[in-house]
């Protein structure tokens, strides 16, 4: 079967693997923080609200956050113990967030599970509702509301759900592990979201960098109704939703619409399997694969609880190599640099990448040459070097004619510049802008 | 004779020609305005784009449509905004002169600094990212988002945050858009006695975060004999047209947020 793929992206790290071997080989490991900072605003839309109080005892799983919203997720407790502190903290985002923070008593006590049962003879009508008690959302690294993006809405329908495994990103093995270590529960998170919306054609795609876990998927998915797995070519973004689209069905998601008008849906491994939790065990979403490698002693794969903060991860893994420039949590291309080591994960932190201060040094622009390469990297199919004059010149109304708003911010055109110009970052600042003054028109 | 004839052909030729391209001339005619070319003369002639136009004529063509300011020159400066000013009579629109400031103190060293901020260049950006790189997220970031957009170069970056030279600023207002933080606001060029703090929380936050700042303390509402001052949004807010300048204020300021020009 060919290699599947779409138009335009690179290949970063090329001759390193990108960035994945410290990491993959390394078998996933329990680790629980003394403490958990737990955030309310993880997710996409509206910051939850905390149902819990300073001095109240929560067991594991047990709700401390209710959902506010139409785009709304529930939180819960990721560790039995007490809750020391319901305040404010400095996330990553423009302003403070609401934060649970819970001491660890190491006992793991679960509050009382409801489970539905078995993938494949549960009731399907009850498989969306758990996922929303569940609290879960996408864990690429977006965290839109899963059971909204399973809330097919009138008149639009959904024949294909592909389970994104290609993990495109640099440097982060999380997923690729998981495949390898619980491929049967990554089936059964997908079979129940196929009966629950009665799709029939179920597609896991990975990438032809890890025929490890393309086999060990292909033997889980052996005798399950409707599923396949796929060969990715391995190139950056791959694993963007649109990219994923295209490779996988060959459909081009329309501009400004979503996946749903395309017929599909596209939920991550890690998803996925958070979804065969909530429906097996009715466990809700508490923790996840977290690939914590770069300048640490032993870069490793953890499965931390939501709201460890990067530090003790770090510590678990040995600490700092050398004295540390940066830390990333997310993967090299997408992942939003940390201001300290102090703020905690969060449901979509897939990864903590650390850079020593050599890695971690920016450099200064160069002129544009016109040399074409972001044009032909873009997967959006868009005109980078253009566009960007036109933000550095606070055009936004000539950069919204040449479709800045359907940038994906994947950071290829900055990546393969030989100008290092910051394309990328320019376009998400005039997004914020273009969304900000929208906002304004309308209100 | 047959040198003759060819002067008759090629002059009868060139009469015929001559009296279709003058009808032509006259039925298309295209009126072009007279501004055009004026204001096309008070630009700085390079063709550099700085304007994001497609070079001095489709910009000088865009200004008097009414698309493009009078600031739509950066290398031309004042002197190109002055002369356009003149060309288009806007001049004479602007009734009480007005002068862009920067309401921060926060200055390196004063504002305390939460991370080293070493990516994009832009104060959008960094605002972005874990509520901006000094303690106070009220306070200015210090990239130049206002330097970048400022036609007249009046403002600059001086220890970490910027400078506005009254004498250069035209009061465009770019500065009061492109600024993230609403740092930048535009007053009336008259009022010196100025709050130079935004900070809106609770006292003990904003003492923490920066020396320079406003913690809504109130003295100055009491020294005030016009009743000009107010604590609004946990800062003090100097309504000008009460204010006579005297200064009162500034004294009692435990923290030396109000200022005096």
């Amino acid at each position: 079967m060919p290699k599947l793929t779409f138009r335009g992206g690179v290949h970063p790290l090329h001759s390193e693997h990108e960035g994945k071997l410290p990491t993959r080989n390394k078998p996933v490991r329990d680790f629980a923080p003394e403490q958990v900072s737990i955030l309310m605003g993880m997710h996409l839309g509206a910051p939850s609200k905390p149902c819990v109080q300073k001095g109240d005892h929560v067991k594991m799983g047990q709700l401390i956050g209710e959902p506010v919203g139409g785009l709304g997720v529930a939180v819960h407790a990721s560790v039995s113990g007490e809750v020391v502190a319901v305040e404010p903290i400095n996330y990553m985002t423009a302003a403070p967030q609401m934060c649970v923070t819970i001491k660890n008593d190491f006992k793991d006590e679960w509050v009382e599970l409801k489970p539905l049962g078995d993938v494949e003879t549960c009731d399907p009508t009850q498989v969306v509702p758990a996922i929303k008690a569940a609290g879960i959302c996408g864990m690429g690294g977006a965290a839109f509301p899963t059971h909204v993006k399973l809330t097919i809405r009138e008149g639009a329908y959904c024949d294909t759900i592909i389970l994104n495994g290609a993990e495109c990103e640099t440097y982060l093995t999380a997923d690729y592990r998981l495949m390898l270590e619980d491929s049967t529960r990554i089936v059964d998170g997908l079979r129940a979201v196929m009966r629950a919306l009665d799709v029939k054609k179920g597609v896991i795609a990975i990438e032809d960098n890890k025929p490890e876990a393309i086999e060990a998927m292909e033997k889980a998915a052996q005798g399950r109704a409707g599923v396949q797995v796929v060969t990715l070519k391995t190139k950056y973004p791959q694993g963007g939703e649109k990219q994923l689209i295209q490779a996988v069905t060959g459909r081009e998601v329309p501009v400004k619409k979503l996946p749903l008008d395309a017929h599909v849906i596209v939920l991550n491994v890690g998803t996925a399997h958070a979804i065969a939790d909530a429906v097996i065990e009715g466990k809700p979403l508490v923790q996840r694969i977290t690939t914590v490698t770069g300048c640490v002693v032993n870069p490793d794969n953890l499965r931390t609880r939501v709201g460890t903060p990067l530090q003790e991860a770090i510590n678990a893994c040995g600490g700092y190599k050398e004295e540390p420039g940066k830390i990333i949590c997310g993967g090299g291309m997408t992942g939003n640099c940390a201001p300290n080591d102090t703020i905690p994960t969060t449901k979509a932190t897939n990864g903590i990448v650390v850079y020593n201060e050599k890695e971690a040094k920016s450099v200064e622009e160069g002129p544009c040459i016109r040399c074409g390469r972001c044009v032909e990297s873009c997967p959006m199919g868009l005109n980078p070097y253009q566009i960007k004059h036109f933000c550095d010149m606070d055009r936004l109304d000539e950069a919204q004619k040449l479709d800045v708003m359907d940038c994906v911010v994947c950071g290829s055109c900055s990546y393969i510049c030989p100008a290092q110009r910051s394309l990328t970052a320019s376009f998400k600042v005039a997004k914020e802008k273009i969304a900000a003054a929208a906002k304004r028109g309308k209100a | 004779m047959q040198i003759l004839l060819a002067a008759l052909v090629l002059g009868g030729l060139g009469l015929v020609l001559g009296i279709l391209l003058t009808i032509a001339s006259k039925i298309f005619y295209v009126e072009i305005d007279p501004r055009v070319e004026e204001v096309r003369a008070c630009l700085a002639g390079a063709n550099c784009g700085a304007c994001g136009y497609a070079g001095c004529d489709a910009c000088a063509q865009a200004v008097v449509k009414g698309e493009a300011g009078i600031n739509c020159c950066p290398p031309g400066g004042a002197a190109a905004a002055e002369g356009i000013a003149k060309v288009m009579g806007v001049a004479a629109e602007v009734a009480e002169p007005k002068v862009a400031r920067v309401l921060c103190q926060g200055a390196t060293g004063v504002a305390a600094q939460r991370y080293i901020y070493d990516g994009y260049k832009s104060c959008q950006a960094a605002a972005g990212l874990a509520c901006g790189p000094k303690e106070c997220r009220y306070a200015c970031i210090g990239l130049g988002d206002c330097v970048e957009r400022c036609p007249f170069g009046a403002i600059s970056i001086q220890n970490g945050i910027a400078h506005i030279d009254e004498k250069l600023c035209k009061a465009c207002g770019k500065c009061v858009a492109a600024c993230p933080r609403s740092v930048i606001q535009m007053m009336p060029a008259s009022a010196k006695v100025l709050v130079r703090c935004r900070n809106m929380d609770a006292a003990k936050p904003a003492f923490a975060v920066c020396t320079a700042s406003c913690i809504g303390c109130g003295r100055c509402v009491k020294a005030c004999a016009q009743e000009a001052i107010q604590v609004v949004d946990g800062f003090a807010h100097i309504d000008a047209s009460k204010c006579t300048q005297c200064g009162e204020c500034a004294k009692v300021c435990p923290r030396k947020c109000i200022t005096v020009e």
